[in-house]
């Protein structure tokens, strides 16, 4: 039985906004034979349970694991699928494991967008008796809390911009990713609007890749690993489905769900205590947002953080030194990579983007338009939680 | 609650999903339908654990965890392990219409494979008459007319001079 | 598990062929609403929500977020799954697990499927691969079929005890006011109808139901101090299967498969020599008569191929020393999102001793679940009364 769970073993594609020649089982077999090779650990006899994130609409196989049954090792085996932001599947599998019925799990999450059209899988988001007939898509939708939470706050699209070349920057660092490079505020401003105020910059690009990562229970963790990334807090929270009931300028659910996440890990003043954050922008106003609903700037405050350099990979308090979803992650793959980079930090594996002396980092994810459900996981370089 | 009125009119509103998909067959099953479309072959592949011959080729032998290497050529003529007659209308997923019933599909295994293969077998009018053990044989579509897809096959047929057996 | 899980309550709509006067929201907070009443609580005492559905089969991508305001999930934690036909299983294992870490002392299970918003045909066929089966378009009724073809084949089994299979479900229907095919049918009934795709005739293939179902787990002293009959989950086992390699439809495959290895595991959990002896009654997940003679056999209540004596000796039904499906099953059910969890709250209802119309006639301490879904899944539930036994 265990009062702790870490992560011990991460594997990543290199995301790339078209793989071709494999389908989503070869690709999903790419991280997990990999994965399992560099923790030594043997599907049958070391891993009890697997939890893999996809969605039917997005594979075009409806029970989408049914694709992945043989490579994830759930064939007679106890396998199971979430179809939300793979940040959730570490939140789900983490209880599993915080529940006694498993001690070693394997998550992956998986998408090739470029086999589909996302402005369709998007609309099907959308409830078929009001909204969806508007033909709405994730980035109209984006493009209205763009605009309410600018209006609210006094954000500016030079904000929204100074996000972009944060991340593409970073991103230069990062092998994986395939949207990166140095580039002028004015070449981002100049970039065609996609859904006003969003341009085509400011939405993480589409992208085929796959990511898994090795749970383990707190006896187990040091036999497999000498860098076990400790999950000290994790929360999820729902918020309002329709827009119109949602304070579009905030993030309710985001902060639920970091309160939850921080009690948990004993943190009280995160902007002091967390090293660093990769969050995840779908689109760059959500990074400024998002800062705001993690606690670590006030209400309204995310612009002015971004344009104080405090969260460039040398300031601080670093988000998204990997690159973050502007460099390029799949849907549903977003927040299993979030953790993933975050966990990297933690063990001094995050290469060219490693922020040097990481003890605490926080990943986010989210799920559905605008973020209506968010979760969020505290890792640790100790295991020490205080609930 | 009460409602104001037994007659109330309920709306239903039509809504068509149609997404589109362009699916990678992959590594391992394009080398198997390219095998189909250029030479009329059917390739298994073979699990180095358990040695069982799967079908359609695939990356990785699910009970054993294994990675599979070995291609095995199968023969062209199977058994029906199990059958139905359709009666019913069901919208082909992949065109969005109906085949036209009756039709009998079945699953085959073919000689030197350890999986089966769903497809029609053609029986012309007597399509109740297949049974569990019936030999068949696959018929291919005419090489210039072969796309590299299961429709390559047009479909079973059962092997001349046999017989049902006894009730 | 690290804590005790139990029912602490739960409900579930009257299923229907059609629900014209519901959205898919206000159908299951019906079942919510239910749930809530049945445990005496409010939505507030709720922890978390976990929610789990089909997501292809009403054409909605993200449904838990669209249902979010009906199943009470505004402001709290939780998640949905989406394995198919076990996810109702699936996610009282999840609840199971959330209640068992310590982190959550009170969880809403639900399942649901408002059928009537889709082809539910067209995305069964959808189970099998895009470049591999799909276009067979055989769906649920055909792989069933096929199954029936092989069993009579093997077995020397006519199409008669498929019939008492069905006869036997829609007659303890008839008891179970929430089911949604009550027919008073006899053989020749069955015998009668449609053939769909041989061997299976309409009456020997579950409808498409709207339907929904909710389930409130929570820990020992909630349930101590909140419910008169807890019911415990004493343990849980999945078994998933490969695409490709869909065994059950060809009876005499001797590898290992889904079911058997999942009953034994189960078994060898809780210390199980006898099922038929230490379970008091099973709710089974059954598509087509064809699965529910193949559950008989896989969970080992007889000798392989001798499952249609079972029936035919009436064994299984209600009054029978190891009742099968008192509910009415799957045959007289099927919202598939809910089934699976259908399976686990009408055992439930048994250990409570509140079926109803459908209550066994016999003392029930313990049962056993089964879903069904994929190609080739399921998850089991053991249930008891006692938190030790």
């Amino acid at each position: 039985m265990s009062d702790r769970v870490a992560i011990v073993g991460i594997a990543q594609t290199a995301f790339s906004p078209k793989r071709a020649e494999a389908n989503y089982a070869e690709l999903a077999y790419e991280v997990i034979e990999r994965v399992l090779k560099d923790t030594g650990l043997d599907m049958a006899r070391d891993i009890d349970n697997s939890i893999s994130c996809s969605h039917d609409i997005w594979d075009g196989q409806t029970i989408s694991d049914i694709g992945i049954t043989d490579v994830i090792g759930g064939h007679l085996r106890n396998e199971e699928k979430m179809a939300m932001d793979g940040s959730t599947a570490v939140y789900y599998g983490a209880i599993g494991i915080l529940s006694g019925e498993f001690r070693c799990t394997l998550l992956l999450a998986h998408t090739k967008m470029s086999q589909t059209n996302r402005n369709i899988v998007n609309n099907d988001a959308f409830d078929p008796i009001y909204t969806r007939l508007l033909g709405f898509d994730y980035t109209s939708a984006a493009a209205l809390q763009a605009r309410r939470y600018m209006h609210a706050y006094g954000i500016t699209e030079e904000h929204t911009a100074a996000v972009v070349r944060k991340n593409l920057g970073n991103a230069v660092d990062n092998p994986r990713a395939h949207n990166r490079g140095r580039l002028s505020m004015d070449e981002i401003l100049r970039s065609p609007f996609v859904s006003d105020p969003i341009r085509s910059m400011d939405v993480a690009p589409d992208t085929d890749g796959a990511v898994a990562v090795v749970l383990a229970s707190g006896e187990r963790a040091a036999d497999i690993t000498d860098t076990p990334v400790w999950i000290r807090g994790m929360g999820t929270c729902y918020d309002a489905h329709y827009l119109g009931d949602r304070d579009l300028a905030g993030c309710m659910a985001l902060e639920r769900a970091a309160a939850r996440a921080y009690g948990m890990a004993g943190i009280t003043d995160p902007r002091r205590e967390i090293d660093v954050v990769e969050l995840g922008e779908e689109f760059s106003y959500q990074e400024l947002l998002w800062t705001e609903g993690l606690g670590i700037c006030g209400r309204g405050e995310g612009g002015k953080l971004v344009a104080s350099g405090v969260t460039g990979r040398n300031g601080e308090l670093p988000v998204n030194p990997s690159g973050g979803l502007l460099s390029g992650v799949p849907a549903n793959v977003m927040g299993l990579n979030r953790v993933a980079e975050a966990a990297l930090q933690v063990m001094g594996k995050a290469g060219g983007c490693q922020v040097p002396g990481v003890k605490c980092a926080v990943a986010q994810g989210h799920s559905g338009f605008c973020g209506q459900h968010h979760c969020v996981v505290v890792l640790g370089a100790d295991g020490r939680r205080s609930r | 609650m009460s409602h104001e009125s037994a007659e109330q009119e309920l709306i239903r509103i039509p809504i068509t999903v149609d997404v589109p998909y362009r699916f990678a067959a992959g590594n391992y099953m394009s080398r198997f339908l390219i095998e189909l479309r250029d030479n009329g072959k059917f390739f298994g592949i073979r699990c180095p654990s358990c040695g069982r011959v799967q079908l359609p080729p695939r990356i990785v032998c699910a009970p054993c965890h294994v990675r599979n290497e070995e291609w095995v050529e199968l023969g062209l003529e199977g058994t029906l392990t199990a059958f139905t007659v359709m009666y019913l209308p069901l919208t082909d997923p992949t065109t969005g219409e109906p085949h036209e019933p009756p039709f009998t599909y079945g699953s085959v295994r073919l000689d030197g494979a350890d999986s089966n293969l769903d497809h029609i077998v053609h029986l012309g009018d007597e399509y109740d008459s297949a049974w569990v053990g019936m030999r068949v044989r696959v018929v291919l579509r005419p090489r210039e007319e072969r796309i590299g897809d299961l429709s390559d096959i047009i479909h079973f047929e059962p092997l001349k001079g046999q017989e049902k057996p006894g009730k | 598990m690290k804590r005790k899980v139990a029912i602490i309550g739960g409900g579930q709509t009257r299923h229907a062929a059609r629900r014209h006067d519901v959205n898919q929201v206000e159908l299951v907070n019906e079942a919510v609403r239910a749930a809530l009443a049945d445990a005496k609580m409010t939505i507030d005492e709720i922890d978390a929500v976990l929610l789990g559905n089909m997501e292809f089969f009403e054409g909605c991508h993200m449904t838990d977020c669209w249902l979010a305001d009906g199943i009470g999930a505004y402001g709290k934690p939780g998640l949905k799954i989406t394995t198919g036909g076990t996810v109702g299983a699936t996610i009282v294992c999840a609840g199971a697990h959330h209640v068992a870490s310590g982190l959550f002392d009170k969880v809403l299970c639900i399942g649901f499927e408002k059928q009537e918003e889709g082809d539910t045909g067209a995305i069964l066929s959808g189970v099998a691969h895009p470049l591999f089966g799909r276009s067979m378009a055989g769906a649920a009724v055909g792989y069933f079929a096929m199954m029936g073809s092989s069993y009579m084949a093997a077995w020397g089994a006519k199409e008669e005890h498929s019939a008492m299979v069905a006869v036997k479900a829609r007659q303890n229907a008839r008891k179970n006011r929430y089911a949604h095919l009550k027919l008073d049918i006899g053989i020749q009934d069955v015998l009668n109808s449609r053939m769909l795709a041989y061997p299976i005739r309409m009456l020997d293939m579950c409808p498409a139901s709207n339907g929904a179902c909710a389930m409130i787990l929570s820990d020992e002293k909630t349930a101590r101090d909140r419910c008169a009959r807890p019911v415990w989950i004493r343990a849980m086992d999945t078994a998933h299967n490969e695409q490709f390699e869909i065994s059950w439809r060809d009876v005499l495959d001797r590898r290992p498969k889904f079911s058997t290895t999942c009953a034994s595991r189960i078994y060898r959990k809780l210390g199980v020599a006898d099922p038929a002896a230490y379970f008091d009654v099973f709710e089974v997940y059954e598509p087509a008569t064809w699965a529910e003679l193949q559950w008989y056999e896989d969970l080992g209540l007889c000798a392989p191929g001798q499952g249609f004596r079972l029936v035919e000796e009436g064994k299984t039904g209600i009054d029978g020393p190891m009742p099968v499906n008192p509910s009415g099953g799957v045959l007289s059910t099927n919202c598939i999102g809910a089934s699976a969890m259908l399976r686990v709250w009408e055992a439930a209802l048994q250990i409570r001793g509140d079926a109803g119309g459908h209550q066994v006639p016999k003392e029930v301490r313990r049962a056993l679940t089964t879903g069904y879904g994929g190609t080739n899944w399921t998850v089991m539930t053991a249930l008891s009364r006692d938190p030790e036994d």
